[in-house]
C-alpha cells in the first residue's frame, strides 16, 4: 500500500465509525426526548427506598441512592477479595497435587478440574445456594465446638457472622476459579525444567520443601500474569451473585434502575464502578508482580 | 506420613462414592427429570409441531456421533468424506432456524415459545456465527499497521473484556432499543444473541491475535516477494496459519460460549437453565433442586466434552478442510 492509500483507508474507517456513533447517539436523543426522560443524575441523592440485606456500613432505605450503590460496591469488593484468597489456596493446592508423584493426588486434582470447568458457573452457584447452604438444618451445627456454627440461616466462623448468600457466592466463585487457577499453576510448574525437580530430589530435599523453595520461585514469573487475568475473571463473574440474592454491585444497580427507570445513567455508573474494581485488582497484581520478580532476581 | 494420608483420603473417597451412589439410586426422586424430558429438550414448543425441534436435535446427535466415530469408520473404509461432514455441520444452522421458526411449508412459531436444550444450542451457534467473523476482523485490525484501525480495535476489545457478560446482556435487553430508530423493533431473542455475539467477539479476537502473532513475519515477507497484494497475503497466507494455531483456544471459547448461555436465564429466557428454574418454582417439584441440578450438570458436561472432542478431531484433519469450516 502506498502512503496515500493508507491515509485514505484510515480516514474512511474513522468516518465510518464516527457516522455509526453519530447515528446511535442521534437515535438515543430522539428516543430520550420521545419518552421525556432526558439524562440526569439527580436521582442519586434521592432516598433509595429499598432495603439491602447486608451492608458493611450503616444503611437504611431512607438513605440516598448513591449510598446504596456504594454499599453494593463494597459488598462486591468484599466477596471478590475473599474469593480471590480462597480460590488461590484451592488452585495452588490442586495445581501442585496434579503434578505430585502420588497418583491418588493427581487423579483427584484431575477430576476436580475436569468436572468443574465443564459445568456453567451459574449452575454451580445455584447448587451451592439452594442445595448446599439452604439444605443445611435450621438448628446450628457445631462440628468444632464454638469455632464454627453452620445453619441455613447464617454461617458463623469464629464470631464472624456470614450470610448464607455470601457463603454461597464465596464458595461457588472460589471452587470455580480455583479449577482455572489449578490449570495456570500446572502450566507454570510444567515450565520449570524437569532437571530442577530431579536435582532437589537427588539432594534429599522433601517434596513440599522442594516445591516451595526450588520450583515455585521459578514458576512464579510464568504464573503471575495468568493469575491476574483469572482474578479479573473472578471479579467479572461475581456479578452472578444476583442469581442467589447477594446484594452485590450489579444487583443493587439493577434494583436502582428498576426503581428509577434511569437505565442509561445506572448503566454508566455500573461500568465506571467496574472499571474502578478492575483497576484495583490490576494495580495490586502489578505491585505483587514487581515484588516477586525483584525478589527472584536478588536471590 | 504420606501413605497414612493416602489411606485416609481413600477412605474418604470410598465414603463419598458410596453415599453418592446411594443417593443416585435410592434416595433421589428422578420423576422431576423423567416426567419433564420434553420440557428440558424443547421447552413449551407447540404440541403439533414438536417433531421439528426433535428432528433437529436428532440430526445434531447423529452428526455428532458420526463425527466422533469417524476415525474408526474411516479405518474400515465406510466413513464419510470430511468435506461432506463439514458441510453438513454448516447446513445444520439454516436447517435449525427453518425448522424452529417455520416459514414456507411449515407453520411459523414465534421465538418466545422456543426453549430448553434447543434454545441453548441455537443461542450458542448463532452467537458464535456473529463472534467468529467479527473477532477475526478485530484481530486483524488489532495487528494492522494502520494506527486508526489498531486503536479502534484495541478500544473495542479492551472495553468489552473489562465488563461482565451480564452487564452486556442487560445492555442488549434494556438499552439497545434506545439506540435504534423508533420504527425498528427486534425481538428479545435476537437482542440477546447480538449482545452475546458482540461480547464473545472480543475474546475471539484475542485468541486469533495470538495465532496471528505466532505466524513468523517471514511468511508475509515471502508472500509479498511473490507479488501478492496485502489482502491476498492475509487471506491466503497469514489467516489460514493463524486460525489453525488458534483452534485450541477457540475451542475453549466455544465451550465457554455454551456455558455462558446459561446467563440468559437471569434475563428471563427459558433455555436449559431457565426452564429448570421455572420447573423448580412449580409447587409439585418443591425441594427437588439437587436432582435437577445434577441432571443439568451431567447434560452440560456431556455437551462441553462432546464439543471439545469434536474440535480435537477437526484439528487432526487436513488443514484445507479445517480452514473451510473455520472461516464460515
Amino acid at each position: 500500500m502506498t502512503r496515500r492509500q493508507r491515509w485514505w483507508i484510515q480516514v474512511l474507517l474513522l468516518a465510518a465509525v464516527l457516522t455509526l456513533a453519530g447515528i446511535l447517539i442521534n437515535n438515543l436523543t430522539v428516543n430520550l426526548i420521545r419518552t421525556g426522560l432526558g439524562l440526569s443524575f439527580r436521582w442519586l441523592s434521592r432516598p433509595a427506598g429499598f432495603a439491602i440485606s447486608e451492608h458493611l456500613l450503616p444503611f437504611q432505605p431512607s438513605d440516598s441512592m448513591a449510598w446504596a450503590l456504594l454499599m453494593g460496591w463494597l459488598n462486591s469488593l468484599r466477596v471478590i477479595a475473599c474469593s480471590i484468597a480462597l480460590a488461590t489456596v484451592l488452585g495452588v493446592v490442586a495445581g501442585a497435587a496434579s503434578r505430585s508423584n502420588n497418583p491418588l493426588f493427581s487423579a483427584l486434582a484431575g477430576l476436580y478440574v475436569g468436572l468443574i470447568r465443564q459445568i456453567p458457573l451459574l449452575l454451580q452457584l445455584l447448587f451451592w445456594y439452594f442445595v448446599a447452604f439452604l439444605g443445611l438444618p435450621s438448628e446450628p451445627l457445631a462440628p468444632l465446638g464454638a469455632l464454627i456454627r453452620i445453619s441455613n440461616q447464617s454461617i458463623n466462623v469464629m464470631g464472624l457472622n456470614l450470610s448464607v448468600e455470601f457463603a454461597a457466592v464465596l464458595v461457588g466463585l472460589s471452587v470455580f476459579t480455583g479449577a482455572s487457577i489449578a490449570e495456570v499453576v500446572r502450566g507454570g510448574l510444567d515450565a520449570v525444567p524437569r532437571g530442577q525437580w530431579e536435582a532437589f530430589r537427588s539432594l534429599g530435599i522433601g517434596e513440599g520443601l522442594g516445591l516451595k523453595s526450588v520450583v515455585l520461585p521459578q514458576a512464579l514469573p510464568a504464573i503471575l500474569p495468568a493469575l491476574s487475568s483469572q482474578y479479573l475473571n473472578l471479579a467479572k463473574n461475581s456479578t452472578l451473585s444476583i442469581a442467589v440474592g447477594y446484594a452485590d454491585l450489579y444487583a443493587v444497580s439493577d434494583t436502582a434502575i428498576t426503581q428509577t427507570g434511569r437505565a442509561i445513567e445506572g448503566f454508566l455508573l455500573l461500568l465506571l464502578s467496574f472499571l474502578l474494581l478492575n483497576l484495583l485488582i490490576n494495580g495490586s497484581m502489578q505491585i505483587l508482580n514487581h515484588a516477586v520478580l525483584n525478589k527472584g532476581q536478588r536471590t | 506420613m504420606q501413605s497414612c494420608f493416602s489411606v485416609v483420603l481413600l477412605a474418604l473417597i470410598a465414603w463419598a462414592l458410596w453415599s453418592t451412589g446411594f443417593w443416585l439410586v435410592q434416595r433421589a426422586d428422578w420423576s422431576v427429570v423423567s416426567g419433564n424430558l420434553p420440557l428440558f429438550a424443547i421447552g413449551s414448543y407447540p404440541e403439533a409441531s414438536r417433531w421439528r425441534p426433535i428432528l433437529w436435535l436428532g440430526s445434531l446427535l447423529l452428526l455428532t456421533l458420526f463425527t466422533l466415530a469417524q476415525p474408526l469408520l474411516l479405518r474400515r473404509g465406510i466413513g464419510l468424506n470430511s468435506t461432506i461432514l463439514s458441510w453438513s455441520w454448516l447446513l445444520m444452522m439454516p436447517l435449525g432456524l427453518w425448522l424452529l421458526a417455520g416459514g414456507g411449508v411449515l407453520d411459523p412459531v414465534p421465538s418466545r415459545l422456543w426453549g430448553g436444550l434447543v434454545l441453548t444450542l441455537l443461542l450458542t451457534v448463532f452467537s458464535g456465527v456473529i463472534a467468529l467473523p467479527l473477532g477475526v476482523l478485530l484481530a486483524l485490525g488489532r495487528c494492522s499497521e494502520l494506527t486508526t484501525a489498531r486503536q479502534l480495535s484495541k478500544i473495542y476489545i479492551d472495553g468489552m473484556r473489562a465488563v461482565p457478560l451480564i452487564a452486556v446482556l442487560f445492555f442488549g435487553q434494556l438499552l439497545l432499543p434506545l439506540f435504534l430508530p423508533v420504527q425498528i423493533e427486534i425481538n428479545r431473542l435476537l437482542r440477546a444473541v447480538v449482545a452475546f455475539g458482540l461480547f464473545a467477539a472480543a475474546y475471539v479476537a484475542e485468541d486469533v491475535r495470538g495465532g496471528l502473532q505466532a505466524v513468523p513475519p517471514t511468511q508475509s515477507e515471502a508472500a509479498a516477494a511473490l507479488g501478492l497484494g496485502p489482502w491476498q497475503i492475509q487471506r491466503l497466507v497469514i489467516l489460514p496459519q493463524a486460525l489453525r494455531i488458534a483452534v485450541p483456544a477457540l475451542t475453549n471459547q466455544a465451550v465457554g460460549l455454551l456455558q455462558n448461555t446459561s446467563l440468559m436465564a437471569i434475563l428471563g429466557l427459558v433455555e436449559l437453565l431457565g426452564i429448570s428454574q421455572s420447573l423448580l418454582a412449580n409447587p409439585a417439584y418443591i425441594g427437588r433442586h439437587l436432582e435437577v441440578y445434577v441432571w443439568l450438570a451431567a447434560l452440560y458436561w456431556l455437551l462441553c466434552t462432546a464439543m471439545a472432542l469434536m474440535a480435537r478431531q477437526f484439528e487432526r484433519q487436513d488443514p484445507s478442510n479445517l480452514i473451510a469450516t473455520r472461516r464460515s
